[in-house]
């Protein structure tokens, strides 16, 4: 039984240059036991300082730090029943593959026995028998990437850290990678705590993520949620690609004005947007919520906007068409046999159900109970 | 947010914790730090303080500045001054001309001969001082019969007293520093060299830059902190330049050769004159400091580009 | 053109080079030919280029006046020692310099490394008095060896080295509950190999070939180090130019084999830690 839990933790660097420098800020969170918590976020949001402080390779500034049912703050990395597995894997070079995977438990002054047991479980989970005796640098990037994850798992431990583990490899290997991963959390049962800057990697992963931008978290929550309801703008831009649309608008008699479009707001929504009124707004819609004229067949057709198409993507699967609204360059993500010519005019079809709404003050989400 | 309900766990006390993340590392670094302390910040303060006494192993006599008085009064200080800076001045640019030409050539080189040319070029810098200066006693034999002499004899020119008269006894220490070995300052310069992008040449080849042009625009520039490394540290090698005047001069004839390091040896384990000698080493180090203090200015301003 | 020109450059830099090589070879090969060749009969040493006959006479003699065995054991031991000390002692140091937090790190390590600048000079005289009058540790191994156990240079260098090793293989061993003192000895040290052979090398060298201070705290012949020993012996004989040679001669080849095994070492080793660029 092994939560992790933050309470007002903050980590503060100091350096010679900078001074001090805030890389954690006032973080609070709970993952529950055998959860997979992914942290996302772009390179240097503190990310990677979180997971240290839960390894206890850091201290915290700050506020406390609980793994199970212990306040860890004074604990050494070695007692807090966690194992971590490095972005650049960290593999002893001078040792064998079996020595590394042992080199933990000896330390722990196991058994012989055991650790043969342990380390034979492990190498056979994740195919690394035939690689036992050779050094790390016999071995490919993938199979490096296996015995780090291997001299986790012979640890048993309660807790899992993983700090960007898939990035040193090629794009088809991390999508296996990232299936084995998932199916490994399954069988191990283990809580997981897991970070990357890729956010695809956090919604294929995460039971939950936590999305965490210049040292403050912006939203925790599951990938779906997270994908429906961002809490910021941050967090809006961040999850989902190509990137969400923002739009300038004024909300004016229940109707959203945007350059080229008028868009009447449903009763509910218009509701919810009384007291924005007159005022500016921010409006995002996916690209994917954006539909050429003659395939929308799944939304209603009654809101729609006329944009003039400056650029055009074949992916082949999908056509990403880009326009402006405003000032603002927009995307949208249509079917492959959109009709749409360079330069000139096109009518989408908003799916007026995926509108989300923000306030360009605060850049938070406006809640529409 | 739910709190967690965790067993509080009694804070170690505050030494404790500070012994155990930090005892480790104060370990490690305890025996330099004790050897500091013991053998170089006592014997600097204590050659401090020396430096106002009149010596004795038993008694100590407080003498003031007497001891720097007497150093600025006396000729062969400042004559011992002179020939070090004479020395430094004729051998450090020089050498750094010899080295940097050397390494170029060698950088035009196949690398299976480059190889041989730094080894071969290094391999005197294994020797030791005393056993390069014995050689080169040998070689500077003022008999007719001497190896440079009859070399000399070559071009119809007389023997010469090399090491034996004042006119010629520095020029000697100087012409052996030539002719000695200059391998690292080469390897440091092939290092430099090879770390230069190709890309750059090949960019200023398409300009229809000139040979010299692209030596003067890129090599040159691009190998600065080499070269004021080999500055530095050859200015600082040479003011304290002492095992071939030991060896070979003895500071003379008629303190030819005297150098300020020469000098200092003399005071101190020959007349026994500690007082003084620690004088007069201040004053060498005043040089090296301030040589050091202007190369760290260069070297930062030229790092942090 | 172009061509043309760097054909020229590297025929004239081949011949430079050659003639270089020779005049920087020459005096050791003339050492070495001159101890073969007995000269003790004429005033001056006079050896011939190309030899017409050998002789090991001049060894004979200077092995005979001097303590020259005991001299090499000497120069060995303390070499020896003082390698074994500086590699671990400055490895060490330089491990926690460059990786290892704790209150102080920077501004200690920068004390250190100002006091560089400080010439021997100034220090030699203070230490001299330390050792031999208030340690009483004149003609002595302690005393050659207790100054250089571990030198601030050496710690830079070590530092700078350790700087370029991973963190996180550190990072990784602390998790695998490796004690301080064992991530040092099983992980730091086994995967600084190569810093750690050039560091030995060139100690070993340095010390090899140091004169000064084992000049001023040796007396007796049989302390001396080879160094030391060369130069009394040049000073007693100083007519004897066969048998310095050959003197200077044992002094050196230890060294020259040692260039000859090692030389990769030897020559990559110069820019460890040198300026960077
Ligand atoms: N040891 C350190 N000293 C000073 N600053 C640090 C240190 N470690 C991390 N930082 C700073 O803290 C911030 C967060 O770093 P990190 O947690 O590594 O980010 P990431 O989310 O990319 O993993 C960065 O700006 C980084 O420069
Ligand atoms: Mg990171």
């Amino acid at each position: 039984m092994a939560r992790v839990v933050f309470n007002n933790v903050r980590k503060e660097f100091v350096d010679e240059k900078k001074g001090t420098f805030t890389a954690v800020e006032n973080s609070e969170f709970v993952i529950e036991d055998k959860e997979f918590v992914v942290f996302v976020g772009p390179s240097g949001c503190g990310k990677t300082t979180s997971l240290r402080m839960i390894a206890g390779l850091e201290r915290q500034t700050s506020g406390d730090i609980i793994i199970g049912d212990r306040i860890v703050n004074d604990l050494h990395p070695k007692d807090r029943d966690i194992a971590m597995v490095f972005q650049d894997y960290a593999l002893y070079p001078h040792m064998t593959i079996r020595e590394n995977l042992s080199f933990g438990l000896k330390n722990l002054k196991k058994s012989k026995a055991e650790i043969e047991q342990q380390v034979k479980q492990a190498s056979s989970i994740l195919g690394l028998d035939e690689l036992l005796e050779r050094k790390p640098r016999e071995l490919s990037g993938g199979q490096r990437q296996r015995v780090a994850v291997g001299r986790a798992i012979v640890r048993n431990p309660q807790v899992f850290l993983f700090d960007e583990p898939l990035s040193n490899l090629d794009a088809k290997l991390r999508i296996q990678m990232r299936v084995e991963l998932a199916e490994l959390h399954k069988r191990l049962g283990a809580t997981i705590v897991y970070v990357t800057h890729d956010q695809v990697e956090a919604m294929t992963l995460g039971e939950r993520i936590v999305v965490m931008s210049n040292g403050i978290i912006q939203q925790i929550a599951p990938p779906t949620e997270l994908y429906n309801k961002p809490n910021n703008m941050f967090v809006a831009g961040f999850i989902g690609s190509p990137a969400m649309n923002f739009m300038d608008a004024t909300i004016e008699n229940g109707k959203a004005f945007v350059e080229g479009a008028q868009i009447a707001l449903p009763q509910a929504v218009a509701d919810g947007l009384k007291s924005y009124e007159g005022k500016k707004i921010i409006v995002g819609i996916r690209p994917e919520h954006l539909y050429g004229e003659e395939f929308a067949h799944t939304v209603s057709k009654e809101h729609t906007m006329d944009v003039t198409v400056q650029v055009i993507e074949n992916l082949g699967a999908d056509n990403l068409l880009y326009f402006k609204v405003g000032s603002r360059m927009v995307t949208a993500r249509v079917h492959p046999e959109t009709i749409a010519r360079l330069g000139e005019r096109k009518r989408l079809v908003i799916d007026i159900s995926k509108l989300h709404f923000f306030d360009p003050e605060t850049t938070q989400r406006i809640a529409l109970s | 947010m739910q709190l967690a309900t965790a067993k509080p766990k009694p804070t170690p006390p505050a030494y404790r914790r500070f012994l155990r993340d930090y005892g480790w590392a104060y370990l490690f670094i305890l025996a330099p730090v004790l050897l500091f302390l013991v053998f170089t910040l006592y014997p600097v303060i204590s050659a401090f303080i020396m430096s106002f006494q009149k010596y004795n192993i038993m008694k100590s006599k407080w003498i003031g500045f007497d001891n720097y008085t007497y150093m600025f009064q006396d000729d062969i200080f400042w004559k011992s001054i002179k020939n070090t800076v004479i020395f430094t001045l004729a051998t450090v640019p020089i050498n750094i001309i010899i080295t940097f030409i050397l390494a170029f050539f060698i950088f035009q080189m196949k690398s299976r001969w480059q190889t041989f040319f730094k080894a071969t070029l290094y391999l005197p810098s294994v020797a030791s001082g005393v056993t390069i200066s014995l050689v080169w006693l040998a070689m500077f034999d003022p008999t007719s019969s001497g190896l440079l002499n009859t070399f000399l004899g070559w071009f119809g020119i007389d023997p010469v007293i090399w090491l034996g008269q004042s006119k010629t006894a520095l020029f000697s220490l100087i012409l052996m520093s030539y002719l000695g070995s200059h391998g690292s300052g080469i390897i440091l310069y092939l290092a430099a060299m090879g770390g230069i992008p190709k890309s750059l040449y090949e960019a200023a080849d398409i300009d229809h830059a000139s040979g010299w042009t692209q030596f003067t625009k890129i090599t040159w520039p691009l190998l600065k902190p080499t070269t004021l490394y080999l500055l530095v540290t050859g200015v600082i090698t040479s003011f304290q330049v002492f095992i071939s005047v030991y060896m070979m001069t003895q500071g003379g004839p008629n303190f030819a050769t005297t150098t300020i390091a020469y000098l200092i040896y003399e005071s101190a384990f020959v007349f026994y004159d500690f007082g003084l000698a620690s004088a007069q080493s201040f004053v060498l180090a005043a040089f090296i400091i301030i040589v050091s203090v202007v190369q760290f200015k260069f070297f930062s301003s030229d790092v942090e580009y | 053109m172009q061509q043309k020109s760097k054909v020229v450059l590297v025929g004239v830099a081949t011949f430079v080079l050659l003639i270089w090589a020779l005049i920087t070879i020459i005096p050791l090969y003339w050492m070495i030919i001159g101890s073969f060749q007995d000269s003790a009969a004429s005033a001056s040493f006079n050896p011939r280029f190309i030899p017409d006959s050998w002789s090991i006479a001049p060894y004979e003699r200077f092995f005979n006046k001097t303590n020259a065995f005991r001299w090499l054991f000497n120069s060995l031991f303390v070499s020896g020692v003082l390698t074994v000390t500086n590699v671990f002692l400055a490895s060490l140091a330089g491990y926690a310099f460059a990786k290892l937090k704790f209150p102080g790190n920077k501004s200690v390590f920068w004390i250190l490394l100002s006091t560089m600048m400080i010439p021997s000079q100034v220090t030699l005289i203070p230490l001299y008095v330390l050792i031999i009058n208030i340690f009483s540790l004149g003609d002595t191994y302690t005393a050659i060896i207790l100054p250089s156990l571990v030198t601030v240079g050496n710690i830079f260098l070590m530092k700078q080295y350790m700087s370029s090793l991973p963190t996180s293989l550190i990072h990784a061993a602390r998790i695998d509950a490796c004690s301080e003192f064992g991530i040092f000895y099983k992980i730091i040290l086994p995967i600084a190999k190569p810093g750690l052979a050039v560091l030995a090398i060139f100690t070993f060298v340095a010390q090899w070939n140091e004169f000064f201070w084992p000049l001023l705290v040796t007396r007796s012949s049989s302390m001396r180090t080879i160094q030391v020993g060369l130069a009394s012996f040049k000073f007693a004989e100083s007519t004897d130019y066969g048998a310095i040679m050959a003197g200077a001669t044992v002094g050196a080849l230890p060294m020259i084999i040692l260039f000859f095994a090692l030389q990769k070492y030897f020559l990559q080793g110069i820019t460890v830690g040198a300026v960077k660029g």
